[in-house]
């Protein structure tokens, strides 16, 4: 199970798997895929799938050393009773998000009107959710029209 | 299109229906309950796929290939662990949010045969529960798992049902399994949907109405003005200064005010045609607060009116302004209470139909289905209504007055069909009256030794829209301000104010709450100010059997805040002795109306051809245990068993009129005129049998006699009995969080330990958010909060270890000596908790919620 203590917290990329990274216009945010999270990952958790990393969260010890190293700081912990997370860091004002990446953060702000608790909200352009107000329903994530918030439990998005 | 299952069933559906409309409306799988549409509070949590999910989330083209659980398709075991786990630990009360918290059971003992107490807490922490302060929920999911490890579940029912006996609910299994009704849970045949359009301005005068264009949209049954009502258009619990509908050339008084009425086949219809509503208005200034209500040349509120002040008290006994003069010691401080919002998770709902008989019949949510039929009737202008309780998923105070019962009323006598109103949870949290903001001004005086001289205040609140019972909690926060304390000299002056917010009215602790944070808070500064504990200055003070309060009553036998004091007196040293801050105060409340008002309670039994008795009361079970404590009252006094009792809920045809649930009264005054029947029962019973009697009626009633405010007698009884309390919070002073809480409740006789344990703890921790967390705010537009989730309520992960404490004495003569507890336990929270607060960072607090402390809702 993830990391020792409870509440168990495991690691997840804040990039989205489906994004594929456009080459013409590369996201500056985003994960590269360079591998490093995977060297240094002892419990076989951190993989790269289509160029992007992935974490198995079950496997995740939450030990933190893929964050030391990633290049562009994509690498988030959180507890795993918290399932929607935003899986983008790309802070570029809207239109360039959009060239960027198909499924990268542009700020409109509906997952802030969605949200029932207060807990999600745009800053500097990027999504951002509040865990101690989130009561992990997924309304932004339904709700997101980029796919850039996921329920990492695979049952809403 | 999406194939899924539910229950293991499959269903092939298209569209972005959301998977809880298609349970509740298409599959009538009505364990899931709708508490706000919004993803906040739980009450419709399934299973997909293992995992827990709000319902109202998803739409059903997402969920291709997903297999969902409602409580409908636990297997046989599972319900019947469940409903011995969640009965035996005490934790169903209301039972709105019971079906979700079984859900999370389910979800997490599936994965996790042995979880710990915080993995509990953490599977729990995403569905809200407004009744219990989620502790004996933790405790029944705790023993379903142990119970679901042992694979047998004990055959323990022995209980003799007496009072006294720590009974199972009788509600337990319709609650777990979702099977009894709410007044949403009914789907009746051709059954319309109904809703009002609401003043756009909380103060306008309304020029002109144009429904010709919502009229003319098919699928619309009806569309009522102010000119269909049949009787009265203003209605009220006490004052009737409540619009059912807004007529042209009337004002506005808030946002919540309805204007219109519309009827139609479907909400979507619905909907459309609420918006062809037309209404012009002339927009005027509104009154926001309590200063501008009373300002020079205020607007007014009510055309009715002259100004905007709705009631006005005094009360004063001894010479308080002398006695202070004299005092030693003379403290003088200025206090603010918020708003707060009840919370209750099932929102208001009515389902309205005409009868066989022809009679408007109401299917309700509230606290007196007779206050129901008495605004209905008035309203329409017949005594041909009748209304039945269902299921009430929540009070608190705030179901007391008509907020859909009139409006669904209305709809059926307009159309002939049954019709549903239900609001969204913005709705209710904006129409239903909350409890009051008060502004208090406090002096106290006190001698060398801390013996209360005298107390003077000045108190103010706001009431908002309409009266409600603004008076009367007014009122009880006026006679109570003074506290359980024996001295003679009290004086208190205190205003209630119409402005163009939303109603304030009746809320657990009924002004008590806001004026006993202001006196207790007095006290703990007047101990440090004489060098003597917070304990001992009350110790000092404390009414004890056969003394004096400042209203002039002779407390009785049964009066025991000592015995409370005493009992939570080793935690209180030893948490001393750790160094850990604490904090303490005391309560007492009346369980009555009381001062002078008709007080009556009713109930009859009946015998039916096999024997069984029919407890009838007229008396609204609001989730607190009432009809449990019926039948343990009537087995205690007959020689009848448990299982030839059958209570049945509340109605207005068949059951005596016993009053609001309100003033913690239901124990007490029901409960004495069922034990008059029980001996009604026995006389007749002598010698023969149940069967012998079938057909026979025994009725009984008891008028709770008090005397009226300012009474001119020596030793006036405002009230026939009052709980006392004391309750201390202790603080973990590394992380500032709350360590642990103690509350020591004296209740007379215990008639259910479980369920008082119950009360104790969700007072408390509802008492904890109006401390720490809850906000209510209101916009420059008068328009409050529309989330339940921004609400800040406590969640089951941040609740501390509550110690209930009950503490039984006799010397009450009436209904076996039980005084109800139902508000007092919400009452000395929070200056208890100020105190603690207090103790660890040096600042007093004058004004709630405390700033700054962690369980703050920061943004």
């Amino acid at each position: 199970m993830a990391g020792s203590e409870f509440p168990y917290r495991a690691a997840y990329v804040a990039c989205n798997p489906k994004c594929g990274v456009n080459p013409g216009d590369p996201c500056r945010y985003g994960c590269v895929g360079c591998g490093q999270c995977v060297e240094v990952c002892d419990s076989g958790a951190a993989r790269i799938i289509d160029g992007i990393a992935v974490i198995d969260r079950d496997k995740c010890t939450a030990c933190g050393r893929c964050i030391e190293v990633c290049p562009r700081a994509v690498i988030r912990i959180n507890e795993i009773t918290d399932p929607i997370v935003v899986v983008c860091s790309n802070r570029e004002p809207a239109a360039a998000a959009k060239q960027q990446c198909t499924t990268s953060c542009i700020g409109c702000g509906l997952c802030a009107k969605s949200c029932c608790s207060g807990a999600a909200k745009v800053e500097e352009g990027l999504a951002v959710i509040d865990r101690n107000l989130c009561l992990s329903c997924g309304l932004c994530a339904v709700q997101c029209p980029r796919g850039a918030i996921a329920d990492l439990r695979g049952i809403l998005t | 299109m999406a194939s899924f299952y539910v229950n293991g069933k499959e269903y092939t559906c298209d569209g972005r229906k959301k998977l809880l409309r298609f349970l509740r409306d298409d599959l009538h799988l009505t364990s899931v309950k709708d508490g706000c549409s919004e993803g906040a509070c739980g009450a419709c949590t399934v299973i997909i796929d293992g995992e827990t999910v709000k319902a109202c989330v998803p739409a059903l083209d997402k969920l291709d290939g997903r297999h969902i659980i409602t409580v409908e398709g636990l297997t046989e075991w599972e319900s019947a662990v469940y409903t011995y786990a969640y009965g035996a630990a005490g934790a169903v009360q209301c039972g709105f949010c019971i079906p979700g918290m079984i859900m999370c059971t389910k979800a997490l003992l599936d994965r996790n045969p042995d979880p710990t107490e915080e993995e509990i807490r953490y599977a729990l922490k995403n569905n809200y529960c407004r009744c219990t302060g989620y502790v004996k929920i933790i405790a029944a999911v705790k023993l379903a798992a142990q119970i679901m490890r042992d694979g047998v579940i004990p055959d323990d029912d022995g209980a003799d049902w007496k009072m006294g006996a720590r009974v199972r609910r009788i509600d337990v299994d319709e609650k777990v399994n979702g099977t009894g009704k709410y007044p949403d849970d009914y789907y009746l045949e051709g059954m319309l949907y109904g809703s009002a359009v609401r003043s756009k301005y909380p103060r306008a005068r309304v020029l002109s109405i144009d429904i010709s264009a919502a009229k003319a949209l098919p699928g619309v049954a009806a569309v009522v003005t102010a000119e269909d009502i049949p009787g009265e258009n203003k209605i009220g619990h006490i004052k009737h200064d409540q619009y059912t509908l807004i007529p042209v050339g009337g004002l506005t008084h808030y946002l919540g005010d309805a204007i219109v009425l519309v009827a139609a086949e479907d909400r979507e219809t619905l909907e459309k045609a609420k918006k062809l509503v037309k209404i012009e208005y002339e927009v005027l200034p509104a009154v926001h607060s309590i200063e501008e209500a009373k300002a020079p040349g205020a607007p007014k509120v009510f055309d009715e009116e002259e100004n905007n002040i709705q009631a006005y008290k005094h009360v004063s006994r001894g010479d308080a302004e002398g006695a202070i003069g004299r005092a030693k010691h003379v403290i003088t401080r200025h206090f603010e209470t918020p708003w707060t919002e009840h919370a209750f998770l099932e929102p208001e709902c009515a389902v309205s139909y005409i009868d066989d008989d022809g009679d408007v019949f109401i299917i309700s949510t509230d606290q007196s289905a007779h206050t129901t039929l008495h605004e209905c009737s008035l309203m329409l202008g017949t005594k041909k209504v009748k209304v039945q309780n269902a299921l009430v998923g929540g009070g608190f105070g705030g179901k007391e007055d008509m907020s859909v019962q009139h409006h669904a009323a209305l709809l059926a006598y307009c159309t002939r069909r049954p019709v549903k109103v239900k609001l969204t949870r913005a709705e209710s949290l904006l129409v239903h009256p909350k409890r009051h903001h008060f502004v208090m001004d406090f002096t106290m005086g006190c001698d060398e030794n801390g013996r209360i001289l005298g107390v003077k205040a000045k108190v103010e609140s706001d009431t908002g829209a309409f009266a409600s019972l603004g008076g009367p909690v007014l009122e009880r926060a006026c006679t109570h301000a003074a506290g359980p304390y024996a001295y003679e000299n009290f004086e208190i002056e205190g205003t209630a104010y119409y402005t163009n917010n939303p109603p304030a009215g009746a809320f657990r602790g009924f002004g008590v709450t806001q004026s006993c944070f202001a006196t207790e808070t007095l006290l703990n500064m007047m101990a440090e100010v004489i060098g003597i504990s917070a304990w001992e200055i009350r110790y000092r003070n404390a009414i004890r059997p056969g003394g004096v309060l400042p209203n002039g009553q002779i407390v009785d036998e049964s009066t025991g805040l000592v015995e409370t004091l005493e009992a939570i007196k080793p935690d209180y040293d030893a948490a001393l002795a750790s160094g850990k801050p604490v904090g303490i105060a005391c309560a007492m409340k009346n369980a009555g109306v009381g001062v002078g008002l008709p007080d009556w309670g009713r109930a009859k039994l009946l015998v039916d051809e096999e024997g069984k008795v029919h407890i009838h009361a007229g008396a609204s079970c609001i989730g607190q245990g009432l009809g449990t404590v019926l039948v343990q009252i009537t087995v205690t006094n007959t020689d009848i068993s448990r299982n030839d009792i059958i209570y049945e809920r509340n109605n207005t045809w068949i059951a005596p009129d016993s009053g609001d649930t309100s003033g913690s009264r239901q124990t007490l005054v029901t409960g004495e005129a069922l034990r008059r029947a029980c001996e009604k029962l026995m006389e007749a019973k002598a010698g023969r049998t149940l069967k012998d009697l079938a057909g026979r009626e025994f009725y009984g009633e008891y008028l709770a006699k008090t005397d009226k405010l300012g009474a001119d007698v020596p030793n006036p009884v405002s009230h026939v009995a009052y709980g006392y309390a004391t309750q201390m919070c202790i603080l973990d002073p590394e992380t500032a969080k709350i360590e642990k809480f103690v509350a020591a409740h004296e209740v007379g006789k215990a008639v259910n330990p479980l369920s008082l344990e119950g009360q104790i703890e969700g007072g408390v921790v509802m008492s904890m958010g109006y401390a720490l967390t809850e906000q209510y705010p209101i916009d420059d537009n008068c328009k409050p909060i529309e989330k339940f989730g921004r609400l800040g309520l406590f969640r089951a992960h941040e609740v501390p270890e509550v110690k209930a404490i009950v503490v039984e004495k006799a010397g009450l003569n009436v209904a076996g000596g039980a005084i109800g507890i139902g508000e007092i336990t919400s009452i000395p929270t929070a200056p208890a908790i100020a105190d603690a607060y207090y103790r660890l960072t040096g600042e007093r607090v004058y004004e709630l919620p405390i700033k700054g402390n962690p369980y703050e809702r920061k943004r």
